[in-house]
């Protein structure tokens, strides 16, 4: 709380000098400083949903095996935007970035909204180490996959892909470190590998627990290792993009301890895998087409505290092993409209406790198709529609599926710094 | 056997990596500078150009494949003046390369060797996606390439000085052919002086000047901003009330309006390359603008 009133006046204090600076002439003023100021950008994303549920229903519902309904009215914990019948303001974003020295890049990007500041990206990057080497630290977004690297606004659809929700709850974005390396090749080839704090709360989490007479410590940080290899190269107007991630680390889960809900808390190890391709076809300057897959698995092992009764724990030996994908195919048929369609699916769902195979949904799927209309680069209006079976209820003990509708309306605008597109 | 024959093919190919290392090796953004660098540098260099001449300078495809290309530069050559801005910087700060980052001697930006047009006087997005600095579409008059030639030799002798000789030799070469080249084109070009001209992007302002052409309006409402039918509209009541000699049109944007307007008014409708390689004939320096002259007094 106190952080968030700090950087609330830390923003008060660089929109004052915003104001002064950019007008200024440094004729007048011997030690004006206003050609030092950042490349600074506000993006404002927001957008009106229409769901064929109510919310009340909506926050009802789990993705059985991944995230459960904490039962308290609040959505499960899925991160993403949109969450609300109605007007959303997702965010407005405020990023900041500039040359350091002659060492030193730093980047800032910041999200306010309606009830606070969170700090997206916070971290510097070199800018002079020899042999194709770079080192990142700070609070980054991971390089994990193809998506997870990218903010919200340069994804194709309005909602994350179901497989980001459930093993990263949106984005895996941690303190940490990164050591990255460009191969001195004709091809690009480059490998990194991240050491990161291990805070994610959907498939690793640092904070022990006490569940009755259990109690599990803190996971020592740092907790979580990504390792990651993109390799790219292009077959005449065809680029093709791949890549393979893993994400080891430790794993506390206490979704169950406090609103109640029948998940109960975790403790162990968890595995993150992913592969993704993208394969995009430039037809000429403004058209193109691209598809773009990403499949993700986790294996997790360790044990399960579940409430027996009142106040009584018990413990079991839990192994799961879960894995989904999406596939996405987008096209731009001219300078202001583009046209998508993505498949969710998740089709692997094994999670045992004590041996035995819990009974659990799996072939949990969801179809989006987006059309979008961008009247300049710094504009964008996206409709979105998706069909939703991958929610389910539980009714005595058992799992029924919910599929809803979903309409999105989504406004992104962008002033500032021009924003250069990366791939 | 297989994996010996493997073994002995990876460490040749890393054994010879220092022997081509040896070239100087350049990186140019757009194919017009990679051309100008071989003139200049000749056997001396490696040249590879990232973008293709067919494609929209302002928005080029950031392709990761770029960055293996800029990750082992000596030396990277750009257009400058805000043109690679949608493009370039995510792959310099990808690339690991501080050989070629900003502010680093392996990196030449051209725009400082000439003088920009059109530098606004307020910068507002409203104005449609503007260049601050001024238009930075400056190559496209062919006095410019001696300056910018000049900018280029400068830099390759201060990178490479034991080459130095061969690179003062080409540049007094290419100059003593350019110069023929300028003298021939302003001759062809001179009959041109006070035509109007329409073009679809403020692509070809400094060629326009330079041969004295004026220019009547663009295609676009505003840069990098669609025609509407209301500023279409507004150019044609333009058209009507001048005679308008042709209407100048680039290989990448939609060319639907510009036909339109050329074939209502009678008005020749001429694609002229904006880079080399934009077109089959402009296959170098020399051919692009005698092209450019070709097409544009319709010989």
């Amino acid at each position: 709380m106190k952080a968030k009133r700090h950087l609330l006046r830390w923003f008060a204090i660089l929109l004052a000098g915003g104001a002064l600076l950019p007008g200024q002439d440094s004729g007048g003023n011997p030690f004006a400083q206003s050609k030092f100021v950042p490349d600074i950008s506000l993006i404002l994303d927001c957008a009106y949903l229409h769901r064929g549920l109510d919310d009340a229903a909506y926050f009802n519902l789990s993705l059985p095996g991944f995230s459960h309904a904490a039962g308290n009215g609040r959505a499960a914990e899925l991160g993403g935007t949109n969450l609300e019948q109605g007007f959303n303001l997702n965010y407005a974003e405020l990023s900041l970035a500039s040359v350091v020295d002659p060492y030193f890049d730093l980047f800032a990007v910041l999200h306010f909204t309606e009830e606070g500041v969170s700090i997206e990206e916070a971290y510097f990057a070199t800018r002079r180490l020899p042999a194709g080497l770079q080192v990142k630290g700070g609070r980054f977004l991971s390089h994990f996959g193809r998506i997870n690297g990218q903010h919200d606004h340069y994804w194709d659809f309005a909602s994350p892909p179901l497989v980001q929700s459930v093993f990263f709850g949106g984005n895996l974005a941690e303190l940490g470190a990164r050591l990255a390396w460009v191969a001195p090749l004709d091809i690009f080839l480059q490998l990194g590998v991240e050491v990161l704090q291990g805070g994610n709360e959907m498939s690793f989490g640092r904070r022990g627990f006490a569940a009755g007479a259990f109690s599990v410590a803190d996971v020592r940080a740092p907790g979580l290792v990504v390792a990651t290899a993109k390799t790219s190269f292009d077959l005449g107007n065809l680029t093709v993009l791949a890549g393979l991630s893993n994400a080891a680390g430790r794993s506390r889960q206490e979704p169950g301890l406090e609103g109640g809900g029948a998940a109960g808390a975790f403790a162990g190890n968890a595995d993150v895998y992913g592969a993704d391709l993208t394969l995009k076809y430039l037809f000429d300057s403004i058209r193109y087409l691209s598809f773009q897959a990403e499949a993700i698995g986790r294996a997790s092992h360790g044990d399960r505290y579940l409430e027996a009764s009142n106040e009584s724990w018990t413990r079991l030996d839990e192994r799961m092993r879960q894995a989904g994908m999406y596939a996405q195919l987008v096209g731009r048929l001219n300078k202001r409209l583009r046209l998508g369609a993505r498949l969710d699916l998740i089709w692997k769902n094994i999670v045992r406790l004590a041996g035995d195979r819990q009974a659990l949904p799996e072939d949990l799927a969801r179809y989006t198709a987006m059309a979008e209309w961008n009247p300049t680069e710094f504009s964008r209006l996206r409709l979105q529609y998706a069909y939703d079976r991958s929610r389910c209820e539980e009714i005595g003990g058992r799992w029924e599926r919910r599929p809803f509708d979903e309409l999105a309306l989504q406004v992104n605008i962008t002033i500032g710094a021009h924003g250069a597109h990366a791939f | 056997m297989k994996r010996t024959a493997l073994f002995v093919i990876l460490a040749a190919g890393i054994l010879a990596l220092p022997l081509t290392a040896a070239k100087l090796q350049v990186v140019t953004t757009y194919p017009y500078i990679a051309k100008l660098t071989e003139h200049i540098g000749g056997a001396q260099v490696n040249v590879h150009a990232l973008a293709g001449g067919q494609w929209d300078p302002h928005t080029i495809m950031a392709k990761p494949s770029f960055i293996a290309k800029l990750r082992r530069a000596d030396l990277l050559i750009i257009n400058g003046a805000q043109l690679e801005i949608g493009w370039l910087p995510p792959l310099l700060s990808q690339a690991n390369n501080p050989k070629v980052n900003v502010g680093s001697q392996g990196m030449l930006d051209l725009s400082r060797a000439v003088k920009l047009i059109d530098v606004p006087d307020s910068v507002s997005r409203a104005h449609g996606d503007i260049h601050p600095d001024g238009n930075p579409h400056y190559y496209l008059n062919p006095d410019n390439m001696l300056p910018l030639a000049e900018a280029i030799a400068a830099k390759l002798e201060r990178m490479d000085p034991a080459a130095s000789q061969t690179f003062v030799e080409n540049l007094a070469q290419f100059k003593l052919k350019w110069q023929a080249k300028l003298a021939e084109w302003e001759k062809r070009l001179a009959p041109l002086s006070g035509a109007w001209v329409i073009e679809y992007h403020k692509n070809y302002d400094y060629l326009l000047r330079r041969y004295g052409l004026q220019l009547l309006g663009t295609v676009e409402l505003l840069p990098g901003i669609p025609p509407t039918s209301k500023h279409i509209q507004e150019l044609e009541n333009k058209i009507a009330g001048a005679k308008v000699r042709c209407i100048l049109q680039d290989v990448y944007n939609p060319d639907e309006a510009s036909r339109h307007l050329a074939s209502k008014h009678d008005i020749p409708m001429i694609k002229l390359p904006h880079d080399v390689g934009a077109v089959r004939e402009a296959e170098g320096l020399f051919s692009m603008f005698d092209e450019i002259v070709r097409r544009l007094s319709h010989e």
